[in-house]
């Protein structure tokens, strides 16, 4: 069953499938060959590189089947929630009540790609006078307009303040479309001032205690329309159960990259890593199914680091990836331009950090929700990036931004400047558009003259061992 | 022995071929790009042979670069411009530490190590307004060629401000300055600065001495002044600095990479 990894087209997955089949791949319910879902128009996936494990497979699986979860839910009865912009705070709460589903309503941003535009969403958010200039998430409003990508929720709440003002604006012409949306305010993550009473977040910065009782006191807010919308009251247990088994979760993940991003050869491409990072802040509408699905992966790469294997090539330059990318074909680039992923972080790591669970799961919730990246200082980002570096092994910087995201067009700058000064390795940014097709060439310029670099550093530094 | 270096850039395919000890060049040309890339190179680097009376059957290796590299069938082997830029502009200018490159699509800032190999780099954006694209299309727009264009620049004494930062609306920006009477020197100095400013904005705090100015844009006259002006330190044009980076693909051919 577990060949020797390697990455395979969606045609080669369409040889490869049958073929486990009849060497009794067990699959959940949602399985199947992964070419069916071109038929469901994700023609992209056409254009990818998978590996070729069944653990990868079922992840895939998982990730293309959310809508069809998310309506098989409404119509057993559960309440669906849209938690917009909210990084893995509210969907925390929601699954600790066990008729609400929260998924992710921003995760649209992938729909133009994933569908090679044929949805017309863009065009959509165009004529709703949110053009080009805003972040691809804009998507968004093309799928709530068309009703097509994933059923109206119950209950749609939505992050605002110290969030990106792109997204703030996409949700507010929502909102004026006529989706009642439950706002809570997240403010800008301050320093605490000198004898200031502080609390330490998630992730290790500091926070002025009077902002992590203010989130609280928004997030309380938040759980009052959970409880109405489930009827019935969200616990502290019940919030205690949730928040273990969102840390068992992040504990999976927090192992999956330890041992993708530091192993060599590196035992799981990009591009799998990344949807799996992403299954941290939204469970893709299934939690205990997601645990599995990480459990599952996670034993792949374990087999893989034992027996020394993994689908990229050896010796591959190790490239640290900061912000997710639009277009998913360019993870695929990074590995064939002789990359591989050696740290990540896509705007959410605070999201991979454990929960405190041993305090009022609500403080719990507002400290984590305190500590998103994107809503204190680029710097203090830039320094959880430096760290994460260094504890990769990374040798290169790669900054993707994000085309008209608000918080990209200054944060590329601080976290490359402050990368180069601290780590004194290479550092280059990017802009991916949702199709990048066109720019294929340039990116791969753009790449190998990266991994080109940072292999001509470690061999320099070999030598200066040597020498020594 | 021989090493050659093939550069397929987006504007012109340029070929470089240097002796067994990698310190001669012994032949160097440069024909436009166009559709058919490889026998467009292919044919350079045939006629060079041939005009040099260099034996074939000598070369031992061939690297090529540059956007196309990859469509060049007869090389042995592709490094980016990247590193091949550094490679040329380190065998004319031992002791460079910063390369500025200005080619027809793309734009580069790159920092070298002491030993010569490249510490960091950035380059343009999506957006062609800081390449040798923008010049052309000025040129084209104001009925001149990018020499000529470049001799009007330095006329001018009130260059205009260019403010857009795409090209497409750059173009619009220019036939409403044309519309308002603007002077077509004052556009091309305008343009000129425009580049230049890019340029200092993707090198940022990172400049480090005197930077060392190559590819094709290098050679329009007054564009070393104004990257000056725009840099604030001084730029040195390198010599045949539309053939640095085939130079360097020839360097990196004779050791190997």
């Amino acid at each position: 069953m577990n060949d020797r990894p390697k990455t395979i087209t969606l045609e080669e997955w369409e040889v490869r499938y049958p073929v486990l089949r009849r060497r009794g791949l067990v699959e959940p319910r949602y399985g199947g060959p992964l070419c069916r879902h071109v038929d469901d128009g994700d023609y992209r996936l056409r254009k990818l590189r998978y590996d070729n494990s069944p653990a990868a497979l079922r992840l895939w699986n998982f990730l293309l089947t959310e809508e069809t979860r998310l309506r098989e839910a409404k119509r057993a009865g559960k309440k669906l929630v849209g938690t917009m912009k909210d990084l893995g705070t509210v969907p925390v709460m929601a699954y600790a009540l066990d008729n609400l589903v929260a998924f992710y309503p921003d995760g649209a941003w992938w729909i133009p790609c994933i569908m090679e535009m044929s949805t017309g969403m863009l065009e959509i958010a165009d004529s709703l006078g949110i053009n080009e200039s805003f972040c691809p998430v804009r998507a968004m409003l093309g799928a709530f307009v068309t009703q097509k990508h994933f059923p109206i929720p119950d209950l749609l709440t939505c992050s605002v303040g110290a969030v990106c003002d792109d997204f703030s604006a996409i949700a507010q012409r929502l909102n004026a479309l006529g989706f009642d949306i439950l706002w809570w305010e997240i403010p800008h993550r301050r320093k605490p001032e000198p004898g200031e009473p502080a609390v330490v977040l998630p992730g290790g910065f500091k926070a002025p205690k009077s902002q992590v009782d203010f989130v609280r006191s928004e997030l309380e807010r938040v759980r009052r329309a959970l409880e109405k919308l489930a009827g019935k009251p969200l616990t502290r247990e019940m919030l205690q159960d949730g928040i273990q088994t969102a840390n068992a979760v992040r504990r999976v993940l927090a192992e999956l990259r330890t041992l993708a991003y530091r192993s060599e050869p590196c035992p799981m491409p990009a591009l799998e890593m990344l949807i799996a990072e992403m299954l941290a802040i939204h469970f893709c509408s299934d939690r205990a199914e997601s645990l599995d699905v990480l459990t599952d992966l996670l034993n792949e790469v374990r087999r893989r680091v034992q027996k020394k294997q993994g689908p990229g090539r050896p010796g591959a330059a190790k490239i640290f990836w900061v912000n997710p990318v639009a277009d998913l074909q360019v993870m695929n680039l990074l590995e064939e331009s002789g990359g591989r992923i050696a740290g990540t972080e896509y705007l959410f790591c605070h999201a991979l950090d454990e929960i405190p669970d041993r305090i009022d799961p609500m403080d719990a919730l507002a400290r984590m929700a305190l500590a998103d990246p994107m809503v204190g200082p680029a710097a203090d980002r830039a320094d959880r990036i430096c760290r994460d570096v260094v504890r990769f092994g990374a040798e290169a910087v790669l900054i993707s931004r994000i085309p008209g995201a608000s918080h990209c067009a200054w944060e590329g700058s601080v976290i490359a400047e402050r990368v180069r000064t601290r780590t004194h390795l290479p550092v280059l940014e990017i802009e991916v558009p949702p199709i990048s097709d066109a720019m294929n060439p340039t990116l791969r310029t753009r790449f190998e003259a990266l991994v080109e670099t940072a292999l001509k550093q470690r061999k320099g530094k070999t030598h200066a061992v040597r020498g020594h | 022995m021989l090493y050659a270096g093939i550069d397929a850039g987006s504007r012109t395919v340029k070929v470089v071929f240097l002796n067994a000890r990698g310190k001669a060049i012994l032949a160097q040309g440069l024909v436009d790009q166009g559709v058919h890339q490889e026998a467009l190179a292919r044919h350079l680097f045939d006629r060079l042979l041939r005009e040099k009376k260099l034996d074939q059957s000598r070369i031992r290796k061939v690297v090529a670069t540059g956007y196309g590299r990859n469509q060049i069938g007869f090389a042995h082997a592709t490094v980016t411009e990247i590193t091949c830029q550094a490679a040329g502009v380190r065998f004319r200018r031992p002791r460079a530490r910063t390369i500025v490159d200005i080619g027809g699509q793309d734009s580069k800032f790159i920092q070298l190590d002491a030993d010569g190999s490249v510490r960091d780099f950035a380059m343009n954006d999506r957006c062609a307004a800081g390449t040798g694209r923008f010049l052309e299309v000025t040129a084209g727009r104001l009925g001149m060629d990018l020499s000529a264009l470049g001799e009007v620049a330095q006329t001018s004494r009130d260059p205009a401000r260019i403010s857009s930062m795409c090209v497409v609306f750059a173009e619009t920006e220019i036939v409403g300055l044309l519309a308002a009477g603007v002077k077509p020197s004052d556009i091309a100095a305008g343009v000129q600065r425009s580049i230049a400013q890019r340029i200092a904005g993707m090198a940022g705090r990172n400049i480090a001495g005197s930077v060392c100015f190559t590819g094709g844009v290098a050679l329009v006259p007054g564009m070393v002044q104004v990257l000056e002006s725009a840099l604030k330190v001084p730029v040195r044009v390198v010599p045949d600095p539309q053939l640095t980076g085939a130079l360097g693909a020839a360097l990196l051919a004779r050791t190997g990479r």
